[in-house]
């Protein structure tokens, strides 16, 4: 086996928690019954690691095989690293092919004209989803399984979500992207995170959504407490609350969103400061939330009193506009809107 | 310079186990952060919180300290713990505390008590003064503590990895208080450790059953982290802080951190704004600190509605260094002198 491939299988087996490396052994189908069962899992990894490799010099097993363990094992449990979500834009309804075939070998053949050191691989699970992994070369070194990005792409949908690509990687991904789905370009739509579920359904809007009601909700009947009237003002706020937060956040299971960041570029306005309201400069800051379900955290942040109603456009342009990355300025008359910046 | 005089301490001579109230003065003694983070004297735990603070007198703290010791204090992040005074402390015997320090970690280790058993087996601890950093001649020098050790397999020309380190110090104690220790204490109220928590305790128990002293457990609360940020952002235009970032925890379900990072130089505008038209370069009052976060607040509140004092300020850093509510610090330069000579 060639250097690279031993490299490549141990840190797999180094990085893939145990229970997890059984289940992708056993889907790989490139060793046989006998030998999955002569695998120890409850061996220390190094022991276990030397013997999948003498299994795989058995099998005469080569980096192309090895990368399908790892293909395997990022599409069974994707939410590993963070997703960035990008935008296919100025398709057409019929330019955005449905042919997995047609769209796998146009995109190798224009990701291999414009770099030549290059290992693609790609695959369709059931739910209709293209893997593609890219190991990158440069133009003088073999391509780098080690670091490979991966593109999660759902045909007829705008939307491709990218993993560890490197910054000179992308014109060269967006080009061979554009190529082959026949779209004009590829845009950044300022939305990641680590679920790569969530990430979906927030870009294709397709979590619980809740809509505004006039209608307010009949109050129980509470006799038996001392003041009743104060008791139903104070049911009503929470309700009012509570609807006010479902509408802005949505319902049910929030997509899990771990951080929203926002470079804030406006003016200081507050009283007491007017040398500070007075200069032009903006008041420059970064504020960045994080919590483990940034959406349940802002939620819960609304129907508790903790965040004021009604919510801001800044905060429920997340679910809105389905991105956590902003750039808040202040609105200035005649001048062109820059297309990553929210006016405030 | 310090505006206040030392706070009077709150009860003479020495009160066994009198934890918190030691707990005020050893802030005055975080050593080389004095000059850097701006601390003068005043309370931490709030029992009596000064509504008005100097900026640290100028001291060039390399002028009197040993670069390379110096190097040792800032580089690491230290969680602080109060020790009351050390009975029979000298600093003569240090050679001799080595000794008997590294023999007792490796017998508590023996017996299974500490985890990683087996893991660290040749263990050597070394004491050492940090002479230079007691800035009266009442305060005690401060002692410096390594524990060195070799893996078990690790061959002969391997050197030993220093695996924690810890100091214990007093920097500008109160002298009537100091004075008012019986004979036979030392007074170094301020334990700073880093390393693993086993080890830490390890070497608190030995000092707590050597020295008849005990330990406990120092916080920074929000109101002393807003003393920081503002003290911090008050040093701006004499030396870059880079950035002011301030974090705070909200307590929704599951819970949201908020970070804010803000321009330096908006941060020392804002800051030169709520300075008192009256005061004098050289002490913040109570007020000031509180306009100047509150005037951040209020620029947060507008954007995005949520309300900042419901939650908790949980952190503060410059590119001076960082200091976190559950009392962990880290200094990461040593400012020129000179620093705080605002006039």
């Amino acid at each position: 086996m060639e250097d690279v491939a031993k490299e490549l299988l141990s840190r797999l087996v180094r990085r893939i928690p145990l229970v997890r490396l059984r289940h992708v052994l056993g889907r790989w189908e490139r060793l046989s019954k006998t030998q999955l069962l002569s695998l120890d899992f409850t061996q220390p990894k190094w022991a276990l690691c030397e013997n999948l490799l003498s299994l795989c010099e058995e099998n005469e097993i080569a980096v192309k095989d090895l990368t399908e363990i790892e293909m395997l094992y990022r599409s069974e449990y994707p939410d590993q690293g963070v997703w960035h979500v990008f935008q296919l834009v100025d398709t057409s309804e019929e330019s955005l092919s449905s042919d997995f075939m047609h769209f796998r070998d146009q995109f190798k053949a224009n990701l291999k004209d414009l770099i030549n050191h290059v290992s693609i691989k790609m695959k369709k699970l059931e739910d209709e989803s293209v893997w593609i992994r890219i190991a990158w070369g440069g133009n003088f070194s073999r391509p780098n399984h080690l670091k490979p990005t991966y593109v999660v792409h759902h045909l007829q949908t705008p939307y491709v979500f990218v993993s560890s690509l490197a910054n000179k990687h992308k014109p060269l991904l967006f080009q061979a992207l554009a190529l082959s789905a026949h779209c004009g370009s590829v845009k950044d739509v300022n939305l990641s995170g680590r679920c790569l579920t969530a990430l979906r359904d927030l870009s294709m809007r397709q979590y619980k959504q809740v809509f505004p009601s006039r209608h307010q909700k009949r109050l129980e009947e509470r006799d038996l407490l001392p003041n009743p009237s104060i008791e139903n003002e104070h049911i009503k706020l929470a309700e009012y609350k509570q609807q006010v937060a479902s509408e802005v956040f949505g319902d049910g299971v929030l997509p899990k969103l771990e951080t929203a960041v926002y470079k804030l570029e406006t003016k200081y306005r507050e009283h007491g400061s007017e040398n500070l309201a007075r200069r032009d400069e903006p008041f420059r800051g970064v504020v960045k939330f994080s919590s483990s379900n940034l959406l349940e955290s802002l939620k819960y942040c609304v129907s508790s009193g903790m965040a004021s109603t009604p919510v801001t456009p800044l905060l429920s342009s997340i679910t809105h506009k389905g991105r956590n990355y902003f750039v808040i300025k202040d609105k200035q008359h005649g001048s062109v809107p820059n297309t990553s910046a929210s006016k405030f | 310079m310090a505006c206040s005089p030392p706070p009077a301490t709150p009860r003479s001579g020495r009160a066994p186990g009198g934890g918190k109230s030691y707990a005020g003065r050893s802030r005055r003694s975080l050593g080389v952060e004095l000059t850097n983070i701006g601390i003068t004297p005043g309370q931490l735990t709030g029992l009596r919180a000064p509504t008005s603070r100097g900026f640290p007198k100028s001291r060039n703290i390399t002028e009197h300290v040993d670069p390379e010791q110096i190097a040792l204090l800032v580089k690491n992040e230290w969680k602080l713990s109060y020790v009351t005074p050390l009975y029979q402390f000298r600093h003569v015997q240090l050679k001799s505390y080595s000794k008997q320090l590294s023999a007792f970690i490796v017998s508590e280790k023996q017996q299974g008590i500490a985890v990683e058993i087996g893991l660290e087996t040749n263990f050597k601890v070394v004491f050492s003064v940090v002479l230079g950093l007691a800035e009266t001649e009442d305060d005690a020098e401060t002692v410096f503590i390594q524990i060195h050790s070799k893996p078990p397999f690790a061959g002969d020309g391997d050197v030993p990895k220093i695996i924690w380190s810890g100091w214990l110090t007093c920097v500008g104690g109160n002298p009537d208080y100091l004075r008012s220790l019986p004979s036979g204490f030392v007074c170094l109220p301020l334990f700073c450790a880093s390393g693993s928590e086993s080890l830490t305790s390890l070497v608190k128990l030995w000092f707590e059953r050597t020295f008849d002293c005990s330990f406990g457990t120092l916080n920074l609360n929000s109101t002393y982290l807003q003393w920081l940020a503002s003290m911090w952002t008050g040093c701006h235009h004499v030396s870059s802080i880079r950035y002011l970032k301030l974090v705070w925890n909200l307590p929704a379900q599951p819970p949201l951190d908020i970070s804010y990072t803000v321009h330096p130089q908006d941060a020392w505008d804002l800051w030169n704004s709520v300075r008192e038209q009256d005061s004098t370069g050289d002490t913040i009052g109570i007020n000031e600190v509180e306009r100047f976060m509150k005037g951040l607040e209020s620029h947060f509140f507008r954007h995005f509605r949520i309300y900042l004092s419901a939650g908790m300020l949980t952190k503060v850093s410059t590119a001076f260094g960082s200091a976190h509510c559950d009392g962990k610090i880290k200094v990461c330069t040593l400012l020129q002198p000179g620093i705080f000579n605002i006039s």
